[in-house]
């Protein structure tokens, strides 16, 4: 089992009123599965992958990763537990502009320590298998929305996590192009078993993954 | 990781071009002034430091009280020396005195040599070198002074008056001070390679001066302080100060002459440590060429080169918060891929630190231009090459970290306070951030400025004030020179007068004693006796006869002038009169006060005219003839007022003086002063003052405003979609405008009311300095006010201006 979510609870105070964004969610998601998380807008799936990439608190409940109890967690070990085995994929793709696509990919190389000849390798490595040797000197502005969102699949990719989590990552893309990006997370989840949680929208993207989780205000149904 | 750093530092350096742009400069400014300063503060206070035992050396000074306050003399009476040295205190190691001379010139005789007035001459013996290490390139260290008729030089001296001799060589050898006095070379020192105030080159032995030059200076008595006559002792190892000065107090008292002492006169000796000496006013040094700075000026300065580097930082913290929500994107990004807080925190510092360095860069430069272009308020001594010096280099390093910290830190914490999650949720605009931080800083900016900009126009009007106001006497036009002291033929002088008045550019000339207001001043102790009652006071002495009254335009309010050039007969003016409480000039007339023991009659009463700067008030003073007619006679300058009253047509009056000058004293250089310049030279240490704020306030407002620029260009970009659509819906360029300077003119505004009260306390003070004074008007504050809002104004029009102008439809069709 990779992760476990018991009665989580989460909620902000509005007006002298308690309200919920969580109420009562249990989950267990075993490596290797292919989530799809659903729901209308505003039923909590971005808190809930939030909460699961422990960018965000959770005011009740546990959440064991990997034989951890992230609830009992300082801030600090939180932050390296989730810097070491979880890729985040954007719906904006959220690359550096200031970076060239090469550079790009090694900073997450740069914030574990890689040593200089292994993040080269890596990149290469990473460049050579998403095809995009040719854009490596480029800068996100130069490219297409899809390939962007290659680029920030690499980048999520590059550390080797054991979760990647993506929140929306076809949002901006056309239908080819958002293809594109499911065929290679249905890849990467079959043969490198690699955990993937995704947020989407749609059915269509919905069907690569192997189980759905619907939300429905913050509760699931 | 560094390399990946710096490359985004660069780039965002480079993107936000106007921005750094902005920051670079105003930390420049700031870095450049505390360069400088810095630098002036380093060199000033790195005099004498090299002296094996400095710790133990001290010049010995005189204070004297008296009734019209306190006053200082860095000599001390002859005997003192002599008197410590017959104790032979346990605590004393040496005992050195010596006398400063001025030779007109000195002689080597064996090539004919003549060099024109030789600086840094002094009689001493051989306890001068016991206290004070030099290294000996030549001559015997122990008795080189001992006989009467030798000198010591130091090597730079020994190489000018024998040029292409060996050092060894030159010992035995003569020179001549002044045809008379004839000595033989009995040692060669080096000179001091470091900073130093004991800037002696010459050294002539004691014994000489007793039989020569100097004898009156140094065979004076307990009654008699001499600034000439200087003692330097040295402790030993253990020795303690205080223990030395309660002898020294005790010696002055025993030789206070009980007569003074009643009159409230007393003196005191006080040991002036070494070290105290380069920054000390009250005694000054050796150098007069040089112009001194103070501890207290010192102190402005620093307080100076602080305030400019704290306004840089401000727009740097301003600027990088307000830009935060630009890069809250990067932040949020570095973090889900694993940044720590403390890595963001080092990556902010290190972009701070590098925009700094080019800051830093920035005012080496613009510090070597500093320093050229403040020459007239630098040391001499103080050159660029200050800037090698190790200590100097470490603390400019200190500095830049110091700049760093204080202005990198604050963004640092703010930004890398982002949640990553806020990036994750889109929404990237942290609402947290509503700039309340950058209101109070802008706020304090402006205060500064707004305070600098009141000082500068307050002081420029007192400037103004003072030397537009009458001094009492006519200044205009009138010119005067001190004939050469040596020279004691009195009908040099008469003739020369005689002379001038041929002349036909000139009205007329006399000889009398200083002009009516100058820098130097006698005085003496009077005492004034009314009915039981003493009144004891300092009168100060103006020389002179009737045609030197009529000359200056002086007026007599009652009475006569004394009956000839040497009787004692004395015209007083009113400030004495009120010192001594009579009212009516005529009343006056026919009574007598004491001098000396001796009753001197006033014979009448002068209006009162200021005698030195208008800051001070009129002192007591008293017109008589010369004291003597002999060689000692008071009546040594001649005045001449010029009958045309255009500058530009003197030259040729002055001309044809400078020729009778070289005719009648061809051994001595023709230096005279105008009576105008001299009291603008009154003002001198104002005018820097005036000049040095008019600096300071123009830095202050250009730091502030380009601050404010940019907090502008920040907004105006932020709302440039508001902007589209009010125009759209019919906004004129004007109302966009003011809509966009609102907030901001608001700030200047609050910055205005704060800063008010602060000026006023602050100049109120410096006018109370000041006994003749301007107001501080309204209008001063009410001008500089608007001032500050219409300068804030205009730099703000270059950006809502052109933002107000700008198609609407581009900036809605951007989103
Ligand atoms: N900090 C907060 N304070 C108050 N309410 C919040 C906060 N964060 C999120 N919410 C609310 O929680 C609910 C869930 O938000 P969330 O972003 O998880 O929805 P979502 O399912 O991802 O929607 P979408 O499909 O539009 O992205 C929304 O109603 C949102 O307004
Ligand atoms: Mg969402």
């Amino acid at each position: 089992m990779l992760l476990q979510l018991k009665n989580i609870f989460k909620w902000v105070n509005s007006g002298g009123q308690r309200v919920f964004l969580l109420k009562d969610i249990n989950l267990e998601i075993n490596e290797g599965e292919f989530i799809s998380v659903m729901g209308p807008s505003g039923s909590g799936k971005s808190t809930l992958l939030n909460v699961i990439g422990m960018l965000d608190t959770f005011d009740e409940g546990e959440y064991n990763f990997l034989d951890e109890s992230v609830h009992n967690l300082k801030e600090k070990h939180r932050s390296n537990l989730y810097k070491e085995y979880i890729g985040f994929v954007f719906q904006s793709y959220h690359l550096l502009d200031d970076l060239t696509v090469q550079e790009n990919l090694e900073m997450p190389l740069l914030y574990k320590k890689f040593k200089g000849s292994e993040r080269k390798a890596m990149v290469a490595d990473m460049l050579d298998r998403f095809n995009i040797v040719g854009k490596k000197d480029l800068f996100p502005s130069q490219l297409s929305g899809g390939q962007q969102q290659l680029v920030g699949v690499a980048r999520a990719l590059i550390a080797n996590p054991k979760l990647i989590l993506a929140d929306e990552p076809t949002g901006n893309l056309n239908s080819q192009q958002s293809e594109e990006i499911m065929e290679l997370f249905k890849k990467l989840n079959e043969e490198d078993g690699v955990t993937i949680i995704q947020v989407t929208h749609s059915e269509k993207n919905a069907a690569y993954g192997s189980r759905i989780i619907n939300l429905l205000d913050g509760r699931k149904v | 990781m560094f390399r990946n750093y710096l490359k985004i530092s660069f780039r965002n350096i480079w993107k936000n071009k106007v921005f750094s742009f902005i920051n670079i400069l105003g930390l420049s400014i700031g870095l450049s002034a505390a360069f400088v300063i810095g630098a002036m503060v380093y060199y000033d206070l790195s005099f004498d430091k090299f002296h094996p035992d400095g710790e133990r050396i001290y010049r010995i000074t005189t204070s004297f009280k008296s009734p019209s306050g306190e006053f200082y003399n860095a000599g001390v009476t002859v005997p003192l020396a002599q008197e410590l040295h017959n104790m032979e205190m346990s605590e004393l190691e040496s005992v050195a005195p010596f006398f400063t001379a001025y030779p007109l010139y000195v002689e080597n005789p064996e090539t004919g040599n003549k060099f024109k007035r030789p600086d840094f001459v002094i009689y001493t013996d051989d306890s001068y070198f016991k206290t004070f290490e030099y290294e000996w390139l030549a001559g015997n260290e122990q008795k080189a002074l001992q006989a009467p008729n030798k000198v010591v030089l130091s090597e730079q001296r020994a190489k000018k008056y024998f040029p292409n001799e060996e050092l060894t060589n030159i010992i035995g050898k003569s020179i001549v001070y002044q045809d008379t006095i004839s000595t033989t070379v009995s040692g060669i020192v080096a000179n001091f390679e470091d900073r130093t105030d004991i800037v002696f080159e010459e050294f002539i032995s004691l014994k000489t001066g007793i039989t020569q030059d100097i004898t009156n200076t140094m065979e004076s008595g307990w009654d008699n302080t001499n600034s000439a006559s200087q003692l330097f002792i040295k402790l030993t190892k253990n020795g303690s100060s205080a223990d030395v000065q309660k002898t020294l107090t005790r010696i002055a008292k025993e030789h206070d002459n009980p007569e003074m002492v009643a009159e409230g006169r007393t003196n005191t000796y006080t040991m002036q440590p070494l070290a105290d000496i380069h920054l000390n006013p009250l005694y000054g040094t050796f150098d007069f060429n040089d112009s001194r700075t103070t501890i207290s000026a010192l102190n402005s300065l620093l307080l100076l080169a602080v305030i400019l580097i704290v306004l840089g930082c401000i727009n740097f913290i301003n600027l990088n918060t307000a830009q935060g929500i630009q890069r809250s994107k990067e932040i949020g990004i570095r973090k889900t891929l694993g940044s720590s807080r403390i890595q963001l925190v080092f990556q902010f510092l290190g972009e701070t630190f590098l925009l700094t360095s080019v800051a830093a860069i920035l005012s080496f430069f613009l510090s070597k231009w500093l320093l050229l272009l403040f020459s007239d308020f630098i040391p001499q001594g103080l050159t660029f090459d200050i800037f090698w010096n190790p200590w100097v280099l470490i603390g400019v390093i200190f500095l830049l970290v110091l700049v760093t910290l204080l202005s990198g830190f604050y963004p640092a914490l703010i930004l890398s306070k982002y949640k990553p999650v806020s990036v994750l949720k889109q929404q990237i605009i942290p609402n947290s951030d509503k700039g309340t931080m950058r209101k109070y800083l802008t706020i304090f900016q402006f205060v500064i400025a707004q305070v600098f900009i009141i000082s500068t126009v307050l002081v420029g009007k007192q400037l103004n004030y003072v030397m537009k106001k009458d001094m009492g006497f006519k200044t205009e036009a009138i010119a005067y020179f001190r004939t050469p002291w040596r020279d004691v033929s009195y009908d040099k002088r008469k003739r020369f007068v005689k002379e001038i008045n041929n002349l036909p550019g000139v009205t007329e000339a006399v000889l009398s004693g200083n002009p009516p207001a100058s820098f130097t001043t006698m005085s003496m102790g009077v005492t004034y006796h009314k009915g039981d009652n003493e009144v004891n006071s300092d009168i100060q002495l103006l020389y002179g006869n009737p045609e030197f009254f009529n000359l200056y335009d002086l007026k007599l309010l009652a009475g006569r002038m004394p009956l000839n050039d040497s009787i004692r007969e004395y015209v007083v003016n009113t400030s004495y009169l009120k010192v001594i409480g009579i009212s009516d000039p005529m009343d006056a007339l026919g009574k007598t006060f004491k001098a000396n023991n001796e009753d001197l009659p006033i014979v009448g009463v002068m209006e009162d005219f200021n005698q030195h700067s208008l800051k001070y008030g009129v002192s007591p003073m008293a017109f008589t003839g010369s004291s003597y007619t002999d060689k000692w006679t008071q009546f040594r300058t001649i005045h001449f007022k010029l009958s045309n009253l255009e500058r530009s047509d003197w030259s040729q009056t002055i001309g044809q003086i400078e020729a009778i000058w070289k005719d009648i004293y061809p051994d001595s250089d023709f230096e005279y002063t105008f009576m105008d310049d001299t009291v603008k030279r009154f003002y001198e240490s104002e005018r820097k003052t005036s000049i040095l704020l008019q600096w300071a306030t123009g830095l202050a407002i250009l730091i502030s405003c380009l601050g404010l620029f940019g907090l502008v260009i920040h907004t105006t970009e932020r709302r440039i979609k508001e902007i589209g659509i009010r125009k759209i819906l019919g906004a004129s360029v004007v109302q966009l405008n003011i809509l966009l300077s609102k907030e901001f003119l608001k700030l200047v505004l609050i910055a205005f009311i704060i800063a008010t009260p602060i000026a006023w306390y602050g100049l109120n003070h410096w006018l109370e300095g000041f006994t003749n004074k301007t107001g501080l008007s309204w209008w001063i504050f009410v001008l500089s006010g608007l001032s500050m809002m219409f300068i804030a104004l205009v730099i703000m029009s270059v950006k809502t201006v052109s933002s107000a102008n700008t198609d609407p439809v581009k900036n809605l069709r951007i989103e």
